[in-house]
C-alpha cells in the first residue's frame, strides 16, 4: 500500500522546487541570453553540484548521529515557519496586498542590469554570467534544500530521503524542460497557487512533526495529516475570501 | 584587511545569512512559532488538549500575520 504522508511529502517538495526553478530559471535566461549561455550553465551546474553535495552529506549525517525525536523538533519547527512564511506572502498576493510576482518585471530588471557591466574576451568565461547564475540557483535551491532533507529526515522510518530528493528533481526537471521549450519567463506558471499549495503542505508536515517531535499524541497517528490538511485548507480559503472583501472595500474607500 | 576582521566578517555575514533565511520579514511568525513550540511541550501529556491548542494557535497566527502585513500601520498603533 503507498504511504498517504509520502504522496504528500512527494507532492509538496515538487511543488516547492518547481516555484523555486521558476524564479532559477528566470534568472538564467536572463543571464545565458545577455551574457552568453556557457558560463551561466557552468555557474547553474556548480550551484546544483553543492547542493546536491549539501543533501547527501547533511542529510546522511543527520539520519546517523541525530535521534528523531530532536530531528522533527528542529525540522517540524523549520518547515511550520516556511511554511506560514509561504502561506501568508500567498494569501496576501490572493487578496491584493502585496503585489503578484512577476517574472517578467524581474527578467527586465536582471537583463538591464547584465547588459550594463563590460563584457570579458569573447570565448573566455564570463565571471559576471557564472556569479550570477550560481548565486541565483545555490539561493533559489537553498530553501528547497532545508525542505527535502527535512522531509526525508522526519519520517517515522527516516528513509524518504530518495522520495523527497525525487520531488526535487521532478519539480525542477519539469520547469527547465517548459523553460527550454518556450524559451522565455515563465510568467504563466500559475505561481501563487503552487505556492498556496507548498505554504498549506509545509504548514500541516511542520505543525506534526514539531508536535511529534516535542511528544504531542495526535489522534489517529499518520491519518491525521489529512485531518490537519484540511483544517489548512479551509482556514486559507476562508482568509482568502475575507482579506479579499476587505481589500476590495479598502480600494473603494480610498477611490 | 587583517586575516582576523576577515574571519569575523565571514562569521557575521554567516550568521546574517542564516537569520535572514529562517526570519526573513516576519520576525513576529518566527517567535510565534517558537511560542507554539513551547506550549505544545508543556501540553503534551494532555492528549485533547495538546493537539487542540497547538493547532488553534497556528490558525491564530496564520490570522495574525496576515493582517499584519496587510495593515501594517494598525498593527503598529494597536500595539501602543
Amino acid at each position: 500500500m503507498i504511504d498517504q504522508s509520502a504522496i504528500l511529502l512527494f507532492v509538496a517538495v515538487a511543488l516547492a522546487s518547481a516555484v523555486e526553478a521558476t524564479e532559477a530559471l528566470t534568472i538564467l535566461l536572463a543571464s545565458g541570453i545577455t551574457r552568453g549561455w556557457r558560463s551561466t550553465f557552468e555557474g547553474a551546474l556548480l550551484a546544483l553540484a553543492c547542493l546536491a553535495l549539501i543533501v547527501v552529506v547533511v542529510g546522511t549525517a543527520l539520519i546517523h548521529y541525530v535521534p528523531l525525536f530532536a530531528l522533527r523538533t528542529v525540522v517540524g519547527t523549520l518547515l511550520l515557519i516556511f511554511g506560514l512564511q509561504w502561506l501568508t506572502k500567498a494569501i496576501l498576493r490572493e487578496t491584493g496586498f502585496k503585489a503578484s510576482h512577476d517574472e517578467h518585471d524581474i527578467y527586465d530588471k536582471e537583463v538591464a542590469t547584465l547588459s550594463k557591466e563590460a563584457r570579458g574576451i569573447r570565448g573566455a568565461r564570463d565571471s559576471l554570467a557564472f556569479a550570477v547564475s550560481f548565486k541565483g540557483v545555490l539561493l533559489e535551491g537553498m530553501e528547497v534544500v532545508m525542505i527535502v532533507i527535512s522531509f526525508g529526515l522526519a519520517t517515522k522510518s527516516g528513509d524518504q530521503l530518495a522520495t523527497a530528493s525525487l520531488g526535487a528533481l521532478l519539480g525542477v526537471g519539469v520547469m527547465t524542460t517548459i523553460a527550454a521549450v518556450v524559451a522565455q519567463p515563465l510568467a504563466r506558471v500559475p505561481e501563487n497557487y503552487m505556492k498556496l499549495g507548498v505554504g498549506i503542505l509545509l504548514t500541516v508536515f511542520g505543525m506534526f512533526w514539531m508536535g511529534e517531535g516535542v511528544g504531542v499524541e495526535w489522534p489517529l497517528g499518520d491519518a491525521f495529516l489529512l485531518v490537519l490538511l484540511a483544517i489548512v485548507f479551509i482556514t486559507t480559503l476562508g482568509l482568502i475570501a475575507y482579506f479579499r472583501r476587505l481589500h476590495e472595500r479598502e480600494m473603494e474607500v480610498y477611490a | 584587511m587583517s586575516k582576523r576582521s576577515a574571519v569575523l566578517k565571514a562569521i557575521k555575514s554567516f550568521f546574517v545569512f542564516w537569520k535572514d533565511f529562517l526570519v526573513g520579514d516576519s520576525p513576529v511568525l518566527a517567535l510565534g512559532v517558537l511560542i507554539i513550540l513551547i506550549v505544545a511541550y508543556l501540553l503534551r501529556y494532555s492528549a485533547i488538549l495538546a493537539p487542540l491548542v497547538t493547532i488553534l494557535l497556528v490558525l491564530i497566527l496564520i490570522t495574525f500575520t496576515v493582517w499584519q502585513k496587510a495593515h501594517p500601520q494598525t498593527a503598529v498603533s494597536s500595539r501602543r
